[in-house]
């Protein structure tokens, strides 16, 4: 197998949330040590609910935050020791799609502008060129290259949308974090996005990195899935295996309270209470809480991500992962 | 829009024009010169000779307002433009960057804020000697921080947004984002900072040269003249109101010219004002009440929003019926209309939107059948909240975050006359909604509480009264899925328990419907275009939409999404025939040209499509 394009090693990140007048308060963990790796032309999703860290570990790998412990390293690049400079360099190649197509535009520049902001910053493509440069993302993405010369509010959030993916798009990066991108979206739209960034990756041989907290949106476009809780990863695997049979309680449970069409009567037997502070995560296994096949054992050690026994591809975080796989 | 706000910049910017004009042309206008003196004319009114009199020495009015307008106006702007870049400049460092360059910058500037401004323009000056110069000077230094405030302010909450990011994302250097991204959007409250600024510096400049710290005599100032009026106020009072009349004057140009200057920058426009609220029972024509079949029956609504070409149909001839204990999911895309339906139930609609035809019936507790549209207001307000309650999408920001828990629900009992033994009641209220230790719960505030467990709070108050109807808004929309389950679990619950409650479900999630409701409704810009039982509807839809929705849901098994091309019709913009037709797989010319109507295709099953034989 080929080296990871990108690999994320053990990553940690801390907010403080002030605390008093001085104190630098309680850090809250919102990534506890994650490994991640993407190869070319690969899709991860990320999936979880509220504060699982999805974003942050989407940030992170684009260094658009530092990690508080951990390194993400590009290539053989570690992203947290090359230069300013090289950074900006290398920002030709990673970039995001954000998830608020109403909040990822510059209200007061019009959409061509933006568009070529990368080729500018980056010096890819000067004058008339940058134009058909343009032009031609417009066209790719499904737009209109006549209306260039517009400015955002003129567009629909599903337009906008494809505006911001013509944006990541304009400087060929090989690696695209996409953040909910389609969470604010009308179905009938999203529908039309997720296979837009299908046939891109296709074409374009991107590595896409795809956070959600919709199960199904995922299951489409992604190769792999990591599905995580509270900062940690729960379960990781082919998207396939883990749709048809999730391992990991936590991605069971998540994959039955998504409402469905075809499967009637999910919401039978919800799980129970809500997702814990990050700033009191539970003792040993931070699921155990809502768990239905928790023990008193689990709550003395984190269980470790390890391979699940029988399957060579899958790994999950379960102190019962030999029953589970039973 | 944008047009008229360009259009909103001419008389301003006439008037600021002229202004500038005459005090730039002032050495080449046949003016008398303003430090020749008359003596022996001293304080006399205005004549042919000096259209607006002589002062105290007998100069010319006139031309001393003109030629005072060179140095108010040169003063005032540039100290303005000092103090607008300076405190700009610092602003936005300390607010892109904070830590010790926000001390370095921000907090430093503020330090000025802490003396009197006369206090520190008199110290200024005092150590440099008067003169226009050393005004600029101290006027910008006492300016500037007021700028800086406003740039640091406007600069923290831009930079956390996506869009500044995503230009962090693609490489840019910090130079560049703040000068393309950051500064251009912070502008507007900077710009009507430097029109209060202007203003500001105008009326300081005069009082600075009023007690003789300013500009210094024979040359004429606006505050200069005031000074020398002021002592022969009751001799010529007129010389005191010519240039008060011209520096209030300018600053109220000014002032108009920059709050016109901001709408044409914005790059949305102005904002439509409200229409005045019309009594919504004048726009509606009276309708023999029909009989109310069930609990709710909504015949034939209409509602209207007033639009630059004449009034736009948002909603258009909708039709619904409940039955007691039954759950309707009203479904459909943004602009659909299915909020403004459920809002116009609730007698809630915004103030530009005008109930125009139709009528809502509801039977209320004692059994009455009401129409809600033509309903007194003090009446309606009776009905809310006892036959009838609303969960809405966002429980944090529907529970005021300074009330207890328990006040708010005690709140919706009190209102409908329960005043015994309400505490009990709003306890029992939270167990039976599933709170965690509810004692404690109903002395807790909303923010200690998250976010399906505040939705579970508003689904206590909604239910407080045991009403007949129950309005959700896209009550999971903001949750997390598996919290979803429980409410969804929760709602089922409540509606056993409250035998005969009916339920009104909008949301924009298909597989929400399949989960909780016993009748769908779909709506596509402001028309139902299918009615009927939801296992039916969801099974084998009658309407190509419906049919494009379900398969657009990402769920089989399918390598890829069908999606439905285009977007929803703006409300202005409605194509002539069905409104779906642009959109349709299924299109035909006669689609385009008929608008097809409602029609029954089962029993107790209806589609709004020209060729619904065909999917069946």
């Amino acid at each position: 197998m080929t080296a990871p394009l990108v690999r994320g090693e053990g990553l940690t990140r801390a907010f403080h949330r002030r605390g008093g007048l001085f104190g630098r308060g309680v850090p809250m963990m919102a990534l506890r040590g994650v490994d991640i790796e993407l190869h070319r032309g690969e899709a991860v999703g990320v999936v979880g609910e509220s504060g699982c860290g999805k974003s942050t570990l989407g940030r992170l790998l684009l260094r658009l935050m530092t990690p508080t412990s951990g390194r993400v390293m590009f290539e053989d690049r570690d992203l947290a020791t090359i230069s300013a400079a090289e950074l900006r360099a290398l920002r030709r190649r990673m970039q995001m799609v954000f998830q608020d197509p109403y909040g990822s535009l510059d209200p007061r520049r019009v959409i061509g502008a933006q568009i070529a902001d990368g080729m500018v910053i980056h010096g890819l493509a000067q004058g008339t060129t940058v134009q058909d440069r343009v032009a031609a993302l417009l066209r790719q993405v499904g737009l209109d290259p006549g209306h260039a010369q517009r400015l955002p509010h003129e567009f629909s959030g599903g337009q906008r949308q494809r505006i911001a993916v013509a944006r990541a798009l304009a400087t060929q990066p090989d690696f695209i974090v996409a953040d909910e991108p389609v969470s604010a979206l009308d179905v009938s739209i999203q529908a039309q996005v997720v296979n837009l960034l299908a046939d891109l990756r296709g074409e374009l041989g991107l590595a896409l990195v795809f956070i959600s907290h919709d199960l199904h949106v995922v299951r489409h476009l992604c190769d792999r899935v990591v599905v995580m809780y509270l900062g940690l990863v729960m379960e990781e695997g082919p998207a396939a295996e883990i749709f048809r049979a999730p391992a990991h309680p936590y991605a069971r449970a998540l994959l039955a309270a998504t409402p469905s069409l075809r499967h009637r009567g999910a919401a039978a037997s919800p799980l129970a209470g809500e997702v814990p502070s990050i700033a009191k995560p539970p003792s040993g296994c931070v699921f155990r809480t809502r768990c239905p096949m928790a023990q008193p054992a689990c709550a003395q050690s984190v269980p470790a991500l390890r391979l699940l026994p029988g399957d060579a591809t899958r790994r999950i975080a379960c102190h019962r992962a030999e029953e589970i796989a039973a | 829009m944008r047009r008229a706000a360009y259009r909103g910049l001419i008389l301003p910017g006439v008037l600021a024009a002229i202004i500038v004009l005459l005090a730039i042309a002032a050495p080449i206008m046949p003016l008398i010169d303003p430090v020749r003196q008359d003596i022996a004319h001293r304080l006399t009114g205005p004549s042919a000779q000096h259209w607006l009199g002589q002062d105290e020495y007998g100069r010319d009015v006139l031309s001393r307002i003109i030629w005072g307008a060179r140095v108010s106006l040169s003063v005032a702007f540039s100290a303005a433009a000092a103090a607008a870049l300076i405190g700009t400049l610092l602003g936005i460092l300390g607010g892109y960057f904070r830590g010790v360059v926000e001390l370095l910058t921000v907090r430093a500037a503020e330090i000025v804020l802490c003396f009197p401004p006369l206090l520190l323009a008199l110290l200024v000056v005092t150590l440099l000697g008067p003169g226009a110069g050393t005004l600029i000077f101290s006027l910008s230094i006492l300016f500037a921080p007021g700028f800086a405030r406003v740039a640091y302010a406007e600069t923290l909450s831009t930079r956390a947004l996506d869009y500044v990011t995503a230009q962090h994302a693609l490489g840019a250097r910090t130079r560049r984002i703040l000068a393309l991204t950051v500064l251009p959007n912070i502008a507007t409250p900077l710009i009507v900072q430097f029109s209060l600024t202007v203003a500001a510096a105008m009326l300081l400049e005069s009082g600075l040269s009023f007690l003789g710290l300013g500009v210094v005599p024979p040359a004429p100032s606006w505050g200069l003249m005031i000074r020398g009026a002021r002592g022969a106020m009751e001799q010529a009072p007129l010389l005191l109101f010519w240039p008060c009349l011209a520096l209030t004057g300018t600053v109220l140009v000014l002032n108009l010219l920059c709050d016109r200057l901001r709408d044409a920058l914005d790059p949305r426009g102005r904002a439509m004002g409200r229409p005045g609220f019309l009594g919504r029972v004048f726009a509606l024509p009276p309708v023999p009440s029909p009989p109310a079949p069930g609990l709710l029956s909504v015949q034939g609504l209409t509602l209207q929003v007033p639009g630059p070409n004449g009034p736009i149909e948002v909603v258009r001839g909708v039709s619904l019926s409940l039955a007691p204990g039954e759950t309707l999911a009203i479904v459909g895309e943004s602009g659909s209309g299915k909020t403004l339906t459920g809002l116009a139930v609730m007698g809630l609609l915004p103030a530009a939107v005008t109930p125009v035809a139709g009528s809502i019936m509801l039977t209320g507790q004692d059994g009455m059948p009401r129409d809600l549209l033509r309903l007194p207001e003090p009446e309606l307000r009776a009905l809310r909240g006892r036959d009838m309650a609303m969960i809405f999408q966002d429980p944090s920001s529907s529970l005021n975050p300074l009330l207890r828990i328990g006040t708010q629900v005690a709140e919706s009992l009190r209102a409908h006359g329960t005043h015994d033994g309400v505490h009990d009641r709003v306890v029992a209220l939270l167990r039976q909604v599933g709170l965690p230790d509810p004692e404690r719960a109903a002395m807790a505030y909303p923010h200690e509480l998250s976010g399906g467990q505040r939705q579970r709070v508003m689904i206590a108050a909604a239910i407080a009264n045991h009403p007949r109807l129950l309005l959700a808004d896209e009550p999971t929309t903001a949750l997390d899925v598996t919290v979803q389950a429980q409410i969804l679990a929760l709602l089922q619950a409540l509606k056993e328990a409250e035998g005969g409650m009916g339920m009104v479900f909008v949301t924009h999630n298909l597989a929400v419907v399949a989960e909780i409701a016993d009748r769908v409704a779909v709506m596509y810009a402001g028309e139902v275009v299918e009615e009927g039982p939801a296992d039916e509807v969801l099974a084998a839809p009658r309407h190509p939409y419906t049919a494009a929705l379900i398969a657009s849901t990402p769920e089989g098994e399918a390598e890829r999404l069908s999606a439905i091309p285009g977007a929803v019709p703006q409300p202005w913009a409605m194509p002539p025939g069905c409104r779906f037709a642009p959109r349709c797989a299924m299109a035909q010319p006669a689609c385009t040209v008929t608008a097809p109507a409602l029609e029954e295709v089962a029993p107790r099953r209806a589609a709004r499509c020209l060729r619904w034989r065909e999917l069946a």
